[in-house]
């Protein structure tokens, strides 16, 4: 009977001392309970470049000021974050903290990979572009910006020069401009049907395209809802240039590498691309220079602002911790940090800092410029990972089938509602 | 009688105890087997035909919706040109990567010197995982820079730009994975090479029998059945690629690469699809054991 009594009493206090650990409220960086936070970016903090160094040191500089604070970051890159973070909040276990680039937001929204942003989000109010786009199915904020990118148009120089043609300044001149390169022995304008990247140049390319043209990307209920009348100017440009010749003879497999390759080895003449490349490329080759995108039909320049944002995770039981690593994050000193790897800060505040003043940040202050004065937001829906795809599919067939303008966006819509 | 002469009867029951032993014994081996296949096998299956009959969001299972994936899969007009692209993509990397790997395996079987240097050369490929297998040939055969567009280039033959059109990729990423995959046939060759008895070789030499005489006659009837094996290995492997294809093509151009494993890559991380993706896995299963079941009829019954 005593041998049983203890048995009880030992089995009893060790359920009790399991059942603590289990129940004990996580700590969430308030007062100085320790948190550990998990985060995945595919800049890898211990690579020699100025990105990474640039995350890192802002790593280590927000550890410094919250010392109950370890920010864990999970190097994965962004193709497999796009297929893991749906997975991950399937399964509950969603970083702490998500990056994500702008046009998929609502597509990770919408499989439940983010809870809403705290109250102290609305606090914030100089943001240099909207916000208001970065919200879930029910409108509660999600993400908010980290870095602002938008559409430019990119040209070496040296080939203009040789060929004694005008940087374009409308889509036909750049057509015309893009065909005479191409006579002379050059790729006229680099783009790629390959959706091995996510069919990431032409996708930047068709988000630009229609924010200069004000066409919805998709309807109400969320369903693609581009191929109108309106929307013609873009895929009669494509049309064009394959008609021109002006394409590279496999832009059917070329990807967004490709282009940015060949504006670094000065065999393109012209491309479209994200003002993040802007850095790279001109260090590479001084002869490439970037400009507004060509106006529509309207006049319109005004392209998609996009970029990379950040999120709260939908697992996550240190909100406050953080939003505190977020806000810091788009805050002006670890923004300034981020401007000296080439990336563009999110809020006015920033742009007090010293880094700013120097002459190093001549092109972040005029890509900043750019990005204020000629993007806008545009709102995604769910399903912008098979626009995409349904973009880079409709390309092949343009390229390898001779469909027509009105036919690709037809295709390409049906590709994405399918 | 002496007890010292006559041995007892055996009771009836002996013969139960030591036949329970025995079932035991059996037992105690192939419980832990069976419990292995359960979890790895069945349990993995069930659950995937269980997704398949439900209506998913995402990750999440929703309402039970009966056989209407199946229904959707089946009456799908791309479906064909998937299923024959399998059927090509696979049976043409088997034509290629099992003779590749026989024919080395014969070499290397007869090679006295430097024979692990030389091994370990052909079994580079197969060292590789097949993301750097793609990885390499894309780059190998980039029609703006690739070693293979400056040496078709510098012969006059123009860029090599095989990933822009949809039959010769195709072929592209068959030879890749053929190129990637013979040594693992090589290896199981060359592992019943070794059973080939030593003796029938000299009397054949003695009899002055030549290479393919000996080949016929001696090494095919040796290794018929490691010939099925290793076509059962391979089938598997080919129809369940998706790596090389994603890495190269991703399915392009014009779905031209698109094989099942592929569609069912797409349906799971693309569209998001699982229900739809779990129906084209089952198919895949299905064709996989067809595949496997005419390859196992040609599975010599009786040992030499």
């Amino acid at each position: 009977m005593r041998k049983t009594q203890w048995g009880v009493l030992a089995v009893a206090t060790a359920a009790a001392l399991v059942l603590t650990g289990c129940t004990a409220p996580a700590g969430d960086g308030g007062q100085d309970e320790d948190v550990t936070l998990t985060y995945w970016d595919f800049i890898d903090p211990s690579q020699d470049n100025a990105r990474s160094v640039a995350l890192k040191e802002n790593i280590e500089a927000f550890e410094t000021a919250n010392p109950n604070i370890d920010v864990q970051l999970e190097v994965v890159s962004y193709g497999d974050m796009i297929s893991r973070l749906p997975q991950a909040a399937a399964a509950g276990q969603v970083p702490d903290v998500v990056k994500m680039y702008t046009p998929l937001v609502a597509q990770v929204a919408a499989a439940g990979v983010y809870q809403p942003l705290p109250e102290a989000a609305t606090q914030i109010d100089d943001w240099l572009r909207p916000i208001d786009q970065l919200v879930d199915a029910e409108g509660n904020q999600v993400a908010v910006p980290y870095e602002y990118r938008t559409c430019a148009l990119f040209y070496n120089q040296k080939i203009l020069d040789e060929l004694g043609v005008a940087v374009p300044t409308t889509w036909d001149e750049l057509v015309d401009a893009a065909a005479k390169a191409s006579a002379a022995g050059y790729v006229g304008f680099g783009s790629g049907f390959s959706d091995v990247d996510n069919s990431a140049i032409i996708s930047e390319l068709f988000d630009c395209f229609m924010a200069e043209l004000d066409q919805p990307i998709v309807d109400k209920d969320g369903k693609a809802a581009f191929a109108t009348a309106k929307a013609e100017e873009y895929s009669q440009f494509l049309a064009d240039l394959r008609d021109a010749g002006a394409y590279s003879s496999s832009v059917v497999a070329d990807q967004y590498s490709t282009v940015t390759d060949g504006l670094s080895n000065g065999t393109v003449a012209f491309g479209v691309l994200g003002t993040h490349r802007v850095v790279t490329i001109q260090s590479v080759n001084p002869d490439v220079q970037w400009t507004n995108l060509p106006a529509a039909s309207d006049g319109s320049q005004t392209g998609a602002t996009f970029g990379f944002t950040f999120g709260i995770g939908s697992s996550s039981t240190h909100a406050e911790a953080a939003w505190k690593f977020i806000e810091y994050m788009t805050g002006p000193e670890a923004q300034a940090r981020m401007a000296t790897g080439g990336e563009v800060p999110v809020r006015a505040a920033s742009y007090d800092e010293d880094y700013f003043s120097t002459p190093e940040a001549e092109t972040v202050l005029a890509i900043r410029d750019y990005v204020e004065n000629y993007s806008t937001p545009n709102t995604y829906a769910a399903n912008w990972l098979k626009i995409a795809t349904g973009l880079a599919s409709a390309g092949q067939q343009l390229v390898l089938n001779d469909i027509s303008a009105s036919e690709y966006l037809q295709v390409a819509q049906d590709a994405a509602n399918g | 009688m002496s007890s010292l002469t006559t041995a007892p009867a055996l009771s009836p029951s002996v013969p139960a105890v030591r036949s329970r032993r025995r079932d035991l014994g059996v037992w105690l081996y192939t419980i832990p087997v069976c419990a292995i296949f359960l979890v790895v096998f069945v349990a993995p299956l069930a659950w995937t035909a269980w997704t398949a009959m439900h209506e998913t969001t995402y990750y999440q299972l929703g309402a039970f919706s009966g056989a209407d994936s199946f229904v959707s899969l089946l009456s799908d007009a791309d479906l064909p040109k998937q299923l024959g692209i399998t059927l090509a993509f696979s049976l043409g990397a088997l034509v290629i990567a099992l003779p590749a790997g026989l024919l080395t395996a014969l070499v290397l079987n007869d090679i006295k010197r430097f024979k692990r240097t030389v091994r370990s050369l052909f079994l580079l490929p197969w060292l590789m995982s097949q993301a750097t297998v793609g990885t390499i040939w894309l780059w190998f055969l980039n029609p703006n820079f690739g070693p293979a567009t400056a040496f078709t280039t510098s012969i006059g033959l123009g860029k090599t730009d095989v990933f822009s059109d949809p039959v010769i990729a195709l072929v592209a990423v068959t030879l890749i994975t053929a190129w990637w995959s013979y040594p693992q046939a090589m290896l199981l060759f060359l592992g019943a090479l070794q059973t080939i008895p030593s003796e029938l070789r000299e009397s054949l030499r003695v009899d002055g029998g030549g290479i393919w005489h000996g080949f016929v006659n001696v090494t095919l009837p040796y290794i018929r059945n490691a010939i099925v094996s290793v076509v059962i290995v391979l089938l598997m492997l080919y129809v369940q690629m998706v790596t090389i294809i994603l890495v190269t093509t991703r399915g392009g151009p014009l779905e031209g690469t698109t094989t099942l494993s592929m569609r069912v890559f797409n349906q799971t991380f693309l569209d998001f699809d699982l229900s739809g993706a779990s129906a084209t896995a089952l198919l895949l299963f299905a064709v996989n054991i067809v595949l496997t079941l005419v390859a196992i009829r040609f599975r010599r019954k009786e040992s030499l």
